[in-house]
This record gives C-alpha cells, sequence and structure tokens, in this order.
C-alpha cells in the first residue's frame, strides 16, 4: 500500500484539549509507522530463522503484526487520518499491462528454451546415465 | 512448540529475538501512552486490543529464549 500521510490537525482539535501531550492522528501515525517497521523484521527475521520453532513464532508474529497494522489502518482511514494516493491513470494501467504481457511472453520463451527436451532427457537419464545430452545454451540468444 | 525440533539458537536469531522484545516494548508503550492521551473511545480500544497481542508476543519471545537456554553451548562452537 502506498499511501500518503495527511495532517488533518485542525479538524481533530474539537475533541482534543491544547494539553494533551500530542494529536490522536499523530500518535496513530507512530503506532501504525513501528507496526510496518516491526512486520519488516519480523518477516526477515523469518527468513533468516534456522530453528524450525523459532522460524514458527516469527511466521506467526509476522502474520499477527500485519494484521494489527492492516486493522490500525482501516482505522484510521475511516477517521480521514489517511489518505490513499490518487488513482492511477488507464493509460498508465494499459501500458503496464502491455510491458507485463511482453515480459511474461519473454519469459516463458526462455523456460521453453531451458527445458525443452528436459524430459526426454530426464528419461534418458534414468535409462541410462552417459547417454545425456548437452544443454542448447549456445543457441539461446539471451546468453550472446 | 514442538520441543522434539529445538536447536540451540544461532547467535543471529538470539539478535533478532532480542530486537523484537525491544519492538514490542516501544509498541506497547505508545499503545499505553495513546490510550491514556486519546478521548476517543474507539481508539481506547484498539489501543488496548493492540496492548494484549503485543503483551502475548513479548510472553512468547522471552519463552523463546527460556526455551533455548538449555541448548545454548558454554564454550564457543566450530
Amino acid at each position: 500500500m502506498n499511501m500518503n500521510y495527511q495532517n488533518q490537525n485542525q479538524n481533530q482539535t474539537q475533541n482534543q484539549s491544547n494539553s494533551a501531550f500530542m494529536q490522536d492522528e499523530d500518535l496513530l501515525y507512530t503506532i501504525l509507522s513501528d507496526l510496518k517497521r516491526t512486520v519488516r523484521e519480523y518477516t526477515t527475521a523469518t527468513t533468516e530463522a534456522s530453528c524450525p520453532t523459532v522460524r514458527q513464532m516469527f511466521t506467526q508474529m509476522t502474520n499477527d503484526t500485519l494484521r494489527m497494522q492492516g486493522d490500525l489502518y482501516n482505522l484510521m482511514k475511516q477517521m480521514n487520518m489517511y489518505s490513499t494516493s490518487s488513482p492511477a491513470l488507464r493509460q498508465d494501467v494499459d501500458k503496464q499491462i502491455q510491458d507485463a504481457r511482453n515480459t511474461q511472453q519473454k519469459c516463458r520463451q526462455f523456460v521453453q528454451q531451458k527445458t525443452s527436451g528436459m524430459g526426454q532427457s530426464a528419461q534418458a537419464s534414468q535409462m541410462q546415465a552417459s547417454q545425456m545430452q548437452p544443454q542448447q545454451n549456445a543457441q539461446n540468444p539471451y546468453f550472446m | 512448540m514442538q520441543s522434539g525440533q529445538m536447536q540451540a539458537v544461532t547467535a543471529k536469531e538470539l539478535e533478532y529475538i532480542v530486537d523484537s522484545i525491544s519492538n514490542e516494548d516501544l509498541l506497547i508503550k505508545q499503545c499505553a501512552a495513546t490510550a491514556a492521551t486519546s478521548q476517543n473511545p474507539t481508539i481506547q480500544n484498539a489501543c488496548q486490543q493492540y496492548i494484549r497481542s503485543m503483551d502475548h508476543h513479548l510472553e512468547m519471545l522471552v519463552q523463546a529464549l527460556q526455551q533455548h537456554q538449555s541448548l545454548a553451548p558454554n564454550q564457543p562452537q566450530q
């Protein structure tokens, strides 16, 4: 989610006395920022964990913290404390779809080149391991 | 947690657990300060709920340290 923090302190002062430590909006935004940072750290910790029980614990905490971050974001959005960025234009979406299809097609071609004949090779290797065919890298334009 | 899968924590895992305890501690304090400052019951309830979840995380992290305590070697390992 790419959202922009919107400062609307004026709209909020009606419910808060001037002696308040900080505006609700600022306090919640601080918590939201730290929840986002903590989710990132839990994700990293999960990928770096070696012990299965530690990994399981970090996975659960990643999910819990993501849920809390989402809940708080929704709460702030309902209270008009957060505004999403403006919608992407149709022409930009169209352009990206075209590029993505192109990328996808090239990726599939690459996989096809790399894996064509692999089924035969795998079968051959099972029967006669010494007769494995060399790969066709020389014909691959991506290596030229 | 299944004790059968328990391994000694690596130095890196120990650092992540300690950093996580610090993160949860800070979040709990921020939520408590927000709940105390805000006049809005919705915000107060949400913060109380977050505090309960974060306190549970804190407890799990400390327990994880305790569970791995006896597995930690006394001498540096190769």
